[in-house]
């Protein structure tokens, strides 16, 4: 405070430089030269901008970029080309991002507000074996377990939110510590047990047959982008959402229902993850107790390396679905050149630090940028 | 020998120590000599000179050419290239306003991470090394407590003792070096000062030289041998604190006498009331009054800690109330919540606008929107054009310079990143505007404008709280001005509101004022 203080004169007089320059904003003080130029701060950021527009254009765009020359690599490789561009071979590619898709997305949910799921993996196993049961073991019709299934990801995904919000406690550890509870009740539900048979084959049928050419869970997928999207974008409670990851303590001083729209967004999250383990159960047409560990690691992965597209450094649907793309293309493209299954979760992991390690340079970078404005 | 004076022991002095930030002197020339052993306070109203002095003193901030520096029976040196670790080397010591201590490590480990962890076999920490070391220093320091305590199961004045202790853990002789207190008591409660002070006479008979900054004249004069006051970087003069008062000190700080008969605040006829404020208690306050007229600007006067940023926030619902009550344009008003608030009408602007109010990451147009997206949300879709022409208009409307409005908030400057957070809550029409230290971090020009802002709400119809540190900006931006002190509105200040006299009643203790006042 001491350091803005202006030289005044001793004479306690009401007329003092300060309060001229209240009344008229474009007389300077006499002894501090400031000129009040209107666009002079604008002027300077264009220059500024235009400087940086080629540089940014290549940065929203890289992963689009990247996914491109994997996908012109595949197919012209020889090691590859045979078998990569082919339609079953595209159709099942993309089938099989469709699960990790709509996880994914849903997680953007959380994700956006500043909160992380790591439990979204084994609520959508959880969906999936339950669903089967209860076709399985208690007759329910088709439409009934879905219902069912999606129900329980959104319950579960309830007392993630509940949890957070209520106890305060980092959502990193909370969903950790769901994640493992719910293997924990698979396992004993279960006792380990595959479900072969009693899924209705309209289930099983849906997650083989294509319509126009494209896999039906695939119209899923898109149908889910397309929701996450309009949620994230074009609600207010999309951008109450965006808000509150920005600046908690500004968006509640705004008057947005902090703790509420956190909880909502686990519920959202785990309904999706709900969906997720319907498409699960529809593609494999069997209920399996053993859930993927890294699922939940995976759509992490697609949701930084997307932020680092479309609107960079920030979470964003179509940024996440090229991200998932790219990763399928690589993994997919990999495998048909020779490499053994390990490139899956290779690539993944790898993936997720270098999305990370972008998002901590470009942030850093911005960091900079603030200080020496404010310098 | 260097030694300035003849007379007792200097143990530090300074001599034409002057500093200019942007063309303006903010010391001009200081002598300043300490002595051995005795508790020297540095006294100032803001932005006289007495926090560059300190961090001059730190080597945290560069003097200008031609300041000496003498440290005990040293040599003179230039104060230009003064480093932190040479203030260090000379036995310099430091304890800020916010001591950086550990509240959940034991006192032991806050020690040692002053100093060094002692350490043992293939560098492990000797734990009973330490432990001892620690026991001994709390006994040296009378602080009654086990070295593995945590540090926050002690209370507050012990804490700050800790943090001194820490200071002065390498130092094996009391009389050499020097402690410079910054503000200790600044976040101290009331009761926890006197144990504090107490310490602090229990060192200076040990032998220790202690410089004590701080506002609070009270406890100057109970604590302090000697009194520097500085006045617009200038020293005022220093003497002995023996036999003074708090109106000598006073008229010494604002330089010239002290009125002291003040009309007591009035309790104004609230037929043009837009906010009646009757009792209202909760954290610092205790007990306030006042009235807020329809399109005034009632500026807030107090010191940091006084409780005006609590009193804003309060009546945005953000803040515990404890009781009283608050009628707003006739009917009772008591939000539980901002939401509550901006119901009713109330828009606040927070004190730290990185930390409270920005949105960043985000489009300038959605920190405009920011709280009000539902009114854009009409039958399943998303007015974005709408929205687009209300944060162009809303552009114009309050000055903001800016490329494009999707552009990302912390591009702006800190003067339109203020102005977007003015026109976020102005463009609804607020019945009541909070504004604490809207021009904080903002330069000159931008300042003007956002004063414009709130004069032309005014003339509209808002009413404004306006809470702002710096006297003289207060002085000019309110039409009148409130001071609180202790809890409470002292008195009310009406136009022409001198800046001085500002200055005198938020540092006049409470007492006093009390008496004139009834």
């Amino acid at each position: 405070m001491t350091t803005r203080s202006k030289p005044r004169p001793e004479t306690a007089t009401g007329e003092l430089p300060a309060q001229r320059a209240i009344d008229d904003p474009v007389v300077a003080q006499p002894d501090v030269p400031v000129v009040v130029a209107p666009g002079d701060a604008a002027s300077r950021s264009v220059a500024a901008s235009a400087g940086l527009l080629g540089t940014r254009i290549l940065r929203q765009y890289s992963l689009v970029f990247l996914l491109v020359a994997s996908f012109v690599l595949y197919s012209t490789w020889n090691k590859t080309s045979s078998v990569f561009l082919t339609g079953d071979s595209l159709r099942v590619m993309v089938a099989g991002q469709a699960v990790i898709g709509v996880l994914t997305l849903g997680i953007l949910v959380t994700m956006v507000a500043g909160n992380f799921d790591l439990s979204v993996g084994n609520i959508a196993g959880l969906s999936q074996i339950m669903t089967a049961t209860l076709y399985a073991k208690h007759g329910w019709g088709m439409w009934a377990g879905i219902v069912a299934g999606i129900a329980i990801g959104g319950f579960v995904g309830g007392i993630n939110g509940l949890l957070v919000t209520i106890l305060r406690v980092d959502p990193f550890i909370i969903t950790l510590g769901t994640a493992s509870a719910i293997l924990g009740f698979i396992d004993w539900y279960t006792k380990d047990q595959s479900i072969v048979t009693g899924i209705p084959a309209g289930i099983t049928h849906f997650g083989r047959n294509n319509f126009f050419g494209v896999p039906d869970i695939v119209w899923v997928l898109a149908i889910v982008a397309v929701v996450i999207y309009y949620l994230l974008e074009h609600t207010p409670y999309g951008r109450n959402l965006h808000a509150i990851g920005s600046n908690r303590a500004a968006a509640r001083l705004v008057g947005i229902r902090v703790e509420r729209s956190i909880a909502m967004a686990f519920v959202i999250n785990g309904i999706f993850a709900g969906i997720a383990g319907v498409l699960m159960l529809a593609r494999a047409g069997a209920g399996n107790p053993q859930i993927p560990p890294t699922l939940a690691l995976t759509a992490l992965a697609g949701a930084f390396l997307g932020a680092a597209s479309f609107k960079v450094g920030r979470l964003n649907v179509p940024g996440t679905i090229v991200a998932l793309l790219f990763l399928a293309v690589n993994i997919t493209g990999l495998q048909y050149a020779g490499v053994a299954n390990w490139i899956n979760e290779m690539f993944t992991g790898l993936s997720l630090i270098f999305a990370i390690a972008l998002a901590a340079v470009l942030s850093k970078e911005r960091s900079v940028k603030k200080t020496r404005k404010s310098a | 020998m260097p030694t300035v004076m003849a007379g007792p022991r200097t143990a530090l002095a300074m001599r034409g120590l002057s500093k200019t930030y942007a063309g303006h002197l903010a010391l001009d020339s200081l002598f300043l000599r300490i002595r051995a052993g005795e508790i020297h306070a540095l006294l100032g109203g803001n932005g006289s000179g007495k926090s560059t002095t300190i961090k001059i003193l730190a080597g945290v901030v560069t003097a200008d050419p031609g300041g000496e520096l003498v440290v005990g029976e040293g040599e003179p040196v230039g104060l230009h290239d003064w480093t932190p670790a040479k203030a260090q080397a000379a036995g310099l010591r430091f304890v800020h306003q916010q001591p950086a201590v550990f509240p959940e490590l034991s006192i032991a480990e806050n020690l040692a991470l002053g100093a060094e962890f002692p350490r043992g076999l293939g560098g492990r920490v000797d734990w009973r090394a330490l432990n001892a070391r620690t026991a001994e220093l709390l006994e040296r320091y009378e602080i009654h407590a086990s070295p593995k305590t945590p540090l926050a199961a002690l209370r507050a004045a012990d804490r700050c003792r800790v943090a001194i202790v820490r200071a002065l853990q390498d130092r094996d002789d009391a009389d050499s070096g020097v402690l410079i207190l910054d503000e200790p008591t600044a976040a101290l409660p009331a009761a926890e000062v006197e144990h504090l002070l107490e310490a602090l006479r229990g060192y200076a008979a040990a032998g220790q030289t202690i410089l004590y900054v701080s506002h609070r004249l009270d406890e100057v004069l109970s604590v302090a041998d000697r009194v520097t006051v500085l006045r617009d970087g200038r020293k005022v003069d220093t003497v002995e604190a023996e036999g003074l008062t708090e109106a000598d000190l006073i008229e010494m700080i604002v330089g010239r006498p002290l009125d002291r008969v003040f009309p007591a605040a009035p309790l104004d006829s609230t037929d043009d009331a837009a906010l009646t404020i009757r009792g209202l208690r909760g954290g610092p306050l205790r007990g306030v009054d006042l009235t807020l007229r329809k399109g005034e600007v009632l500026g807030i006067a107090g010191l940091l800690g006084s409780g005006r940023s609590e009193l804003l926030r309060m009546l945005f619902g953000a803040y515990p109330v404890e009781g009283g009550s608050v009628t707003l344009d006739g009917a009772e008003y008591a939000p539980g919540s901002p939401q509550a608030a901006m119901k009713a009408g109330v828009a606040y602007v927070p004190e730290d606008r990185q930390a409270e109010a920005l949105l960043s990451g985000e489009s300038i147009r959605h920190n405009l929107t920011a709280g009000q997206e539902s009114s854009y949300f009409r039958k399943f879709l998303y007015r974005h054009r709408l929205e687009r022409n209300d944060a162009q208009r809303s552009i114009g409307d309050f000055l903001i310079r800016v490329v494009s409005d999707t552009n990302p908030v912390e591009t702006l400057s800190g003067g339109n990143q203020q102005k977007v957070v003015m026109a976020r809550w102005l463009r609804r029409r607020p019945k009541v505007l909070l504004l604490d230290e809207p021009t904080q971090g903002v330069d000159v020009g931008a300042r003007a404008e956002i004063y414009q802002l709130i004069r032309r709400a005014t003339e509209q119809g808002t009413s404004v709280i306006l809470v702002v540190s710096e006297p003289e900006e207060l002085a000019h931006a309110s039409d009148r001005v409130a001071v609180l002190r202790g809890g409470r509105i002292t008195t009310v200040v009406e136009r022409p509101i001198d800046a001085h006299k500002l200055t005198e009643l938020m540092n006049i203790p409470q007492v006093a004022v009390g008496e004139g006042s009834s």
